[in-house]
């Protein structure tokens, strides 16, 4: 990855403006406390400090590299300890070499030179530890907004998910007709219309009240598939018949929440809104003590039906017989020339 | 001023009667037909010679966009429905309005009012409906209706064989037998799932799994064999695109 100090400008200006500074200072600390000659202070500030700087940059890879994260901090000191050691001498040594050759008919110079190497390498050391700590708070600032927007990603995703549960569970199809409908009886059967309310209400509470991982019992729900029926009757007439069977002795057995409402809805779509005849959806339950399976069966015209594939419906009820059940062989569904059944088992505790 | 007569066509009884108790004390209209599929539709239009249907999409076997690529001089129409998505392709059908359920009386009788003005006016675009209905799609095609006779018949996209360009129609020759049906070759070309059919000549669109041999027939033109033992003649173009499928 590259260093952060090269990948925009504004952040490569400030480090370059940082070391014009010290140089500055270096130079004037030079002619004013130890007397050197302009031309030397010059070029001693600029030729080691602009050796640093190049330095400085340099000393991201090993960092970024090394994912001192995973190691011991004791190591990592360690590390650093002997990168440091390593650095400032070879830096210490070029600045060295270089200023010498430079001035090599000088004696003057090459006398403060010498002298200078011990606090030459006390600022190496100085600036070594300033870059290693600046470029530890880039590393942690960086991971800290990473993680920040990944959690608003993570939170968009849910509510998302949260969002495309609650629209699989309610068709607007269906609430749309069914108020048209409500719409009609005003006019010609207000009593009827009032029921019809009532029982798209209670609908709509079950749907929407219903939570992904909360089991509930078979009585609850074949009274909400019932009131959704109801209403489709209302709509289609003499065109939807229903077929109910077992479910009282079943009554208490478990199930997750509105995993069959979708499936009545595709039997309706399926056998009912494509037919011009009357139309039957059989449901029958049976169950013994560890097992509730449930069969959904409806007639359809093969002629008519060319969707393949699975809905988005059948998908999520597969989804969420496999996470709450562990298994993937629950959901079967079989076709002959003109039927198609699904059958569910729900294992009891 | 002259009554407007109109037909309902809606599966839902409660629909249709929504519509006619609305329309009750209105004057200038009148119900004079309802039809609860597209099939009787296409019969009442073609008896009754209504001048405006209250036509719903979702129906049983025949939906509301199919049933009028099947009447010969479709009336103005007023859509009725409770799916939002099909509005701009019903405008594209030059209809007079798009409702969607529930709606008020209000605003049934703007429609009412504003189909009432074209009648009168006579400024009906008689023809347009049938070559609009040659617009694209949003979706692939997944069947395709056809009249047989007297007869209306279903044909998933699934049956065909291949499809014959023939003057302003195409001929469809699928297991059953071939069907003449007024489109362009274009029209199929860009609403057939292209995965399955393929435009192989000027006048031909072949379903891919049909075919079985490409053999040559004369310098630079190819024969294509399908399983049917049908042979077609393959252009330049439908050999590149030929090639372009299977790799050769």
């Amino acid at each position: 990855m590259q260093n952060p100090l090269l990948s925009n400008r504004k952040s490569f200006v400030t480090y370059m403006g940082i070391w014009t500074l010290i140089i500055s200072i270096h130079i004037f600390l030079l002619m004013i406390s130890e007397r050197v000659l302009l031309v030397f202070a010059l070029a001693d500030g600029f030729i080691s400090n602009i050796l640093f700087s190049a330095i400085g940059l340099g000393i991201w890879f090993p960092i970024f590299f090394a994912k001192s994260e995973k190691e011991k901090l004791v190591n990592t000191i360690v590390n650093h300890f002997f990168a440091c050691l390593v650095t400032v001498a070879i830096w210490t040594a070029l600045t060295y070499f270089i200023l010498y050759s430079l001035f090599a008919d000088t004696e003057e110079y090459l006398e403060f030179l010498r002298k200078s190497l011990p606090w030459r390498a006390g600022i190496g050391v100085l600036y070594f530890g300033v870059i290693i700590l600046a470029y530890y708070l880039i590393i942690y600032y960086r991971s800290f907004r990473e993680n920040l927007v990944k959690e608003m990603q993570l939170k968009a995703l849910v509510k998302e998910s949260e969002l495309n549960s609650l629209k699989s569970q309610i068709n607007p199809h269906f609430l749309f007709n069914s108020l048209n409908s409500i719409s009609s009886l005003t006019m010609i059967k207000p009593e009827q219309a009032q029921e019809m309310i009532i029982k798209l209400s209670d609908f709509l509470r079950y749907s929407l009240s219903n939570n992904e991982e909360k089991l509930t019992s078979l009585q609850n729900e074949i009274g909400n598939i019932n009131r959704y029926l109801d209403i489709e009757k209302i709509r289609f007439g003499r065109r939807l018949t229903v077929d109910l069977k077992g479910s009282e002795s079943c009554s208490e057995m478990k199930l997750p929440g509105m995993i069959l409402q979708p499936l009545i809805e595709n039997a309706v779509k399926y056998g009912v809104h494509e037919s011009l005849e009357e139309s039957v959806i059989e449901i029958s339950c049976s169950c013994n003590g560890s097992a509730l399976m449930v069969s959904i069966r409806n007639a359809y015209d093969p002629e008519y039906h060319y969707k393949k594939g699975e809905g988005i419906g059948l998908k999520n009820i597969r989804s969420r017989i496999r996470i709450l059940y562990n298994r993937d062989d629950l959901l079967q569904i079989r076709k002959d020339k003109d039927h198609h059944e699904v059958r569910i088992i729900f294992p009891q505790q | 001023m002259e009554t407007i007569k109109a037909i309902i066509i809606d599966d839902e009884e409660l629909a249709r009667t929504l519509i006619r108790n609305y329309l009750k004390e209105i004057p200038g209209i009148q119900i004079i037909g309802e039809c609860e599929n597209g099939f009787e539709g296409i019969k009442a239009i073609s008896d009754m010679k209504p001048d405006l249907i209250f036509l719903d999409i979702q129906m049983p076997k025949l939906n509301g966009f199919e049933m009028l690529e099947l009447v010969d001089d479709p009336p103005e129409i007023i859509f009725i429905t409770a799916h939002n998505e099909f509005a701009i392709r019903a405008f594209e059908l030059n209809a007079v309005d798009y409702l969607l359920k529930p709606y008020s009386r209000d605003r049934l009788v703007s429609a009412v009012r504003k189909a009432g003005e074209k009648v009168r006016t006579g400024n009906r675009q008689t023809g347009k409906v049938k070559e609009l209905i040659n617009q694209p799609l949003s979706e692939k095609l997944e069947r395709i209706v056809v009249k047989s006779g007297t007869k209306i018949k279903v044909i998933p996209v699934d049956k065909i064989s291949y499809i014959e360009a023939q003057d302003d129609y195409v001929m469809i020759y699928s297991d059953e037998g071939k069907h003449l049906k007024q489109g362009t070759m274009k029209f199929y070309e860009d609403n057939l799932d292209g995965s399955k059919f393929l435009r192989v000549h000027r006048s031909y669109i072949v379903r891919i799994d049909h075919v079985t041999q490409l053999e040559p027939y004369s310098k630079d033109t190819y024969m294509l064999k399908l399983k049917s033992g049908v042979n077609l003649k393959v252009s330049r173009n439908g050999l590149k695109s030929l090639k372009d499928k299977f790799n050769f």
